[in-house]
């Protein structure tokens, strides 16, 4: 079983993440930049400002987003605020943060917010929306805002030097499109399109997105999964977390085990990554997809 | 057997357009070539014999679960077996993956069977009755419902297997389910043919059936076993497939099975017919990639009409009981005092809300600032809560007087489902979806269904059991809906999902406000009407006799009811039960006049609801679990409770 290698390997990641987002918030002044108590709602903010080296006061559901979106690590300080669907309000008035950043998901919560302090919002997933712009565009207004402009502006431009890199490493590697999917069950997949994260990471990589068809703002689910027939030559890269059953169901499958893909070893299970994330996130998808590809080239050559 | 002709033909017909009308995959002809035909051997042939294997095993046991309960409307989803084994499944899915890898039928076995115990052990003074079996079985799974909503809610991306699996979808990669299921359904098919006979006798009273040998428990226990592991299987095979153990009997009798030979086979084939007829309709009218709707929130779609038109046709083949009403329940002396009272107790609670609670450092008993800052979010929730709880008991009342049915209410009858059905095509159709455009949706959704349950419960003849059987139509038809649009897994559904499991915590002075103006406006003018409310449960004949108005007098408070479910279903979702669980309690503790149980019902309702909205922020601290989850969690076995204690203490 994986279970018990899998903390271990999560301590490091998250030691690793620590350590990278530590060396750019050197330059700022630590937690609380220019000692603006900030709090937010939303973690794609949440990911970005501690990528930033900034802590935030409190944020929600720190259980499921050290498991679900992993780095950067959450220090023990932010205060959980409980359910990104039920934000706790009292538990945020209690924080007396000086400035809460929210999105576009949270617009209806706003007014409410407001009374604790005031409120930003930031809008990075909606329709018509390219999201990997509108991540950078939020990582300078949070730099902006919060003093840390330096820091916003070097974190930037390591993720453009980040997917310089990435994209001559997998250029080196055959050119095969890819298919970025969560497994909802053995039988259906969520497939992220062109106007995901996952679908501009690809384009910045220079990868072609296997599906090619319109998804309905972002991701796309149930998909059957004979849709994967239509694409025998992409990699099909699934995006934890997978359910329990799937994986043995799947490799009962007649149908699985004869998709060329699989034949051929191109499915790669990633660590994993927010898909509603910001750049960190972005970042990290990138970084996990370009090493699965070598790893497999890697293995083919050895 | 001739009728039966065209109904195969049509399935044989739908299944090969679905094989035949598939559109070519691209790409190279010879790995394309493989591919396909993989695809027609281990994925359309096997969906289709699924779809086959799953409608007929669910056929025999809605039949089983009839004959053996007496209960013309037992299935597995009117006895919460459905919901229990998918709350099971989910549970075990979050916090014990080692179970679901051990095994899925047992995960789902076991939460359908401890599903179906409670709801017997709940029922078993009454005899079970079918009335009180069915209706433990929908708290049980209202309750069950909830739980899992939450524990998507808590886990948020983990589990979308769920939204699809919770609608039943019968999409396959191998054989491996008709293969899992296929001796099951022989077995259980074994079983009832060896059982035919004391299944026959079970028609009969138990004393006459006693007497003729009969090793009445026992029989009863090994029927109900088949018929739990059946619907269980399905149930962790391709999840939830509502309707059909419901549906099947029902075409079967009216197809010209009488007797329980006939019926033993009709009715696993009607079930296979109907399954495999809506499986490939949603095929053809999906696209290449996806299907249309998860075929069994289809079912429900094809279903739920189906029986409601059925309903009416459909003879009693088990005489018709009276429910409630059987036992007299001793009436207070003084209710105005009693109602002042249980006031009294409603402030009570509001300034233990208010007050008390956790935070970071533990609990607390806020007073000056600390209560000042966290009054803002404190007082309109608490606002919110108590005129949501106070509208729905109302609205509870209301339909329980209009038809005459103690166990009618704004959940049973499927009004609160309505509103849903009114908010999510108001999400799919509407650019723009602010609160006026949710509370118009969702108000229109419930005055709809209420008015249709309405025209069905003035039918002559039409007994408080096929009204019951109609609201589970109505409300299973409109939840068919929700369940598609939750599959969808998009912001729309994420709105649904929280209007489904209900938060009191976005509550602000606007939401408050609206509360106290709705109650003003539409609850106490109820009132007005309470000398209707006494003449009404006696039938259309004295209330004609005393000179009531027959149209406005029941439009106006089916109207009244219909728009304080929509709007507090807005506020707390549909699930809290209290529309039922408010009347009750009033008329068990002895309200009996129309204007008393109103404005006992009221007070108990929004006394319920401050309990539940400050347990619910309460027990997970900072996490918050949905408000009508806990409605529904202490509402629920009160109800229960309440029943049998009144039945004991009556006779």
């Amino acid at each position: 079983m994986t279970q018990p290698a899998a903390p271990t390997r999560r301590t490091l990641l998250a030691l690793a993440a620590a350590a990278a987002a530590a060396s750019p918030a050197s330059g700022a002044a630590g937690s609380g930049v220019g000692g603006t108590r900030v709090a937010t709602v939303d973690w794609a903010v949440l990911e970005t400002l501690l990528a930033l080296g900034i802590t935030p006061v409190a944020a929600t559901e720190l259980l499921q987003f050290r498991e679900v979106a992993v780095e950067p690590a959450v220090p023990a300080s932010v205060a959980d605020l409980g359910l990104r669907g039920t934000v706790n309000f009292e538990m945020l008035q209690l924080v007396r943060p000086e400035l809460i950043f929210i999105s576009n998901f949270y617009a209806s919560s706003a007014e409410r917010l407001g009374l604790i302090a005031p409120v930003e919002s930031f809008t990075i997933y909606a329709q018509g929306v390219a999201p990997f712009s509108a991540a950078e565009a939020m990582t300078l207004a949070i730099g902006r805002r919060l003093g840390a402009e330096a820091a916003a502006q070097r974190f930037v431009a390591e993720t453009k030097a980040e997917f310089a890199g990435l994209r001559g490493r997998i250029a080196a590697l055959g050119g095969r499109p890819v298919i970025p999917i969560n497994l909802g069950d053995a039988r259906h997949f969520r497939v992220f399109g062109a106007d995901s994260m996952f679908g501009e990471v690809l384009a910045r990589l220079g990868v072609a997105n296997a599906w090619t068809q319109a998804t309905s703002y972002s991701a796309m689910a149930p998909v059957g999964l004979e849709a994967l027939a239509r694409i025998p030559e992409a990699w099909i890269v699934v995006i934890p977390p997978v359910p329990e059953d799937a994986t043995r169901i799947l490799g009962r499958s007649a149908f699985w085990n004869a998709l060329p893909n699989v034949v051929a070893g191109r499915v790669l299970t990633l660590e994993p990554v927010n898909p509603f994330g910001a750049l960190p996130a972005a970042r990290r998808f990138a970084r996990l997809l370009v090493a699965a590809i070598e790893r497999y080239a890697g293995a083919a050559r050895g | 057997m001739l009728r039966w002709l065209l109904p195969v033909a049509i399935a044989l017909l739908l299944g090969a357009a679905v094989i035949l009308g598939r559109a070519a995959l691209p790409g190279d002809p010879a790995v394309t070539a493989a591919l396909e035909r993989i695809l027609l051997w281990h994925s359309l042939m096997p969906r289709f014999a699924t779809a086959l294997i799953c409608g007929a095993a669910l056929g025999l046991s809605g039949v089983l679960f009839q004959q053996v309960l007496r209960n013309p409307i037992a299935d597995a989803s009117t006895l919460g077996i459905a919901s229990g084994a998918q709350l099971a499944l989910t549970v075990a899915t979050v916090h014990a993956p080692a179970l679901i890898a051990l095994s899925r039928e047992l995960t789902a076995l076991a939460g359908g069977l401890a599903t179906v115990a409670i709801v017997l052990a709940l029922s078993w003074r009454q005899k079970l009755d079918p009335v009180t079996v069915v209706l433990s079985g929908m708290v049980i799974s209202l309750i069950a419902a909830a739980l899992s909503a939450t524990v998507i809610l808590a886990k948020g991306e983990y589990v979308l297997s769920l939204f699809i699996w919770g609608a039943g979808s019968l999409n396959q990669q191998s054989w491996d389910a008709p293969l899992m299921l296929a001796p099951r359904l022989l077995l259980g098919a074994i079983a009832a043919a060896l059982l035919l006979r004391p299944l026959t006798l079970l028609t009969l009273d138990d004393d006459n059936a006693r007497s003729l040998g009969l090793a009445l428990p026992a029989m009863r226990l090994l029927v109900l076993l088949v018929a739990v592991w059946l619907a269980a299987s399905v149930t962790a095979e391709v999840g939830i497939i509502g309707f059909v153990g419901l549906a099947a009997p029902v075409i079967a009798r009216a197809a010209g099975a009488r007797r329980l030979r006939d019926l033993l086979i009709a009715a696993p084939f009607a079930g296979a017919i109907l399954l495999s007829v809506t499986d490939s309709a949603v095929q053809l009218l999906g696209s290449a990639t996806a299907d249309l709707a998860p075929t069994g929130a289809a079912t429900a779609l094809l279903g739920g009409p189906l029986l409601l038109w059925m309903a009416r046709q459909l003879r009693h083949t088990i005489p018709p009981r009276t429910i409630g009403g059987r036992h007299t329940i001793a009436r207070l002396g003084h209710p105005w005092v009693a109602v002042l009272a249980g006031g009294v107790l409603l402030a009570l609670f509001c300034a233990i809300a208010l007050i008390l609670g956790p935070g970071p450092d533990g609990w607390s008993i806020a007073t000056g600032p600390l209560l000042a800052d966290l009054m803002p979010f404190r007082a309109p929730r608490i606002v919110v809560a108590a005129t949501a709880g106070a509208m729905l008991a109302a609205a509870g009342t209301l339909m329980q007087r209009l038809t005459g049915n103690p166990l009618a209410g704004p959940e049973v009858l499927g009004v609160s489902a309505g509103a849903g059905l009114g908010l999510a095509l108001m999400l799919l159709f509407a650019p723009v979806v602010g609160p006026v455009q949710m509370l118009l949706g969702a108000a229109s959704g419930s005055l709809a269904v209420a008015l249709i349950m309405l025209g069905v419960a003035a039918r002559p003849g039409y007994g408080p059991t096929r009204l019951l059987l109609a609201g589970i139509a109505m409300g299973a038809l409109c939840m068919a809906v929700v369940s598609t649009m939750l599959a969808q897994g998009d912001m729309r559904s994420y709105a649904l999902l929280l209007w489904l499991s209900g938060s009191t915590n976005r509550a602000g002075p606007i939401e408050a406000w609206t509360g106290l103006a709705a109650c003003l406006f539409l609850v106490l003018p109820l009132f007005l009407f309470s000398r209707w409310l006494d003449v009404l449960p006696l039938g259309a004949t004295v209330s004609r006799a005393v000179g009531l108005p027959q149209t406005t007098s029941r439009l106006a408070p089916a109207g009244f009811a219909a728009l304080l479910t929509g709007t507090a279903s807005l506020m707390i979702g549909p699930l809290s039960l209290i529309g039922l669980v408010g009347p009750h309690l009033a008329r068990l503790s002895g309200f009996a006049h129309g204007r008393h149980q109103l404005a006992a019902a009221i007070v108990f309702g929004a006394a319920l609801m401050v309990l539940a909205d400050w347990l619910s922020r309460a027990v997970v601290f900072p996490y918050q679990v949905p408000v009508g989850l806990f409605a529904a969690l202490i509402g629920g076995p009160y109800l229960i409770w309440l029943l049998s204690r009144g039945a004991e203490r009556n006779g």
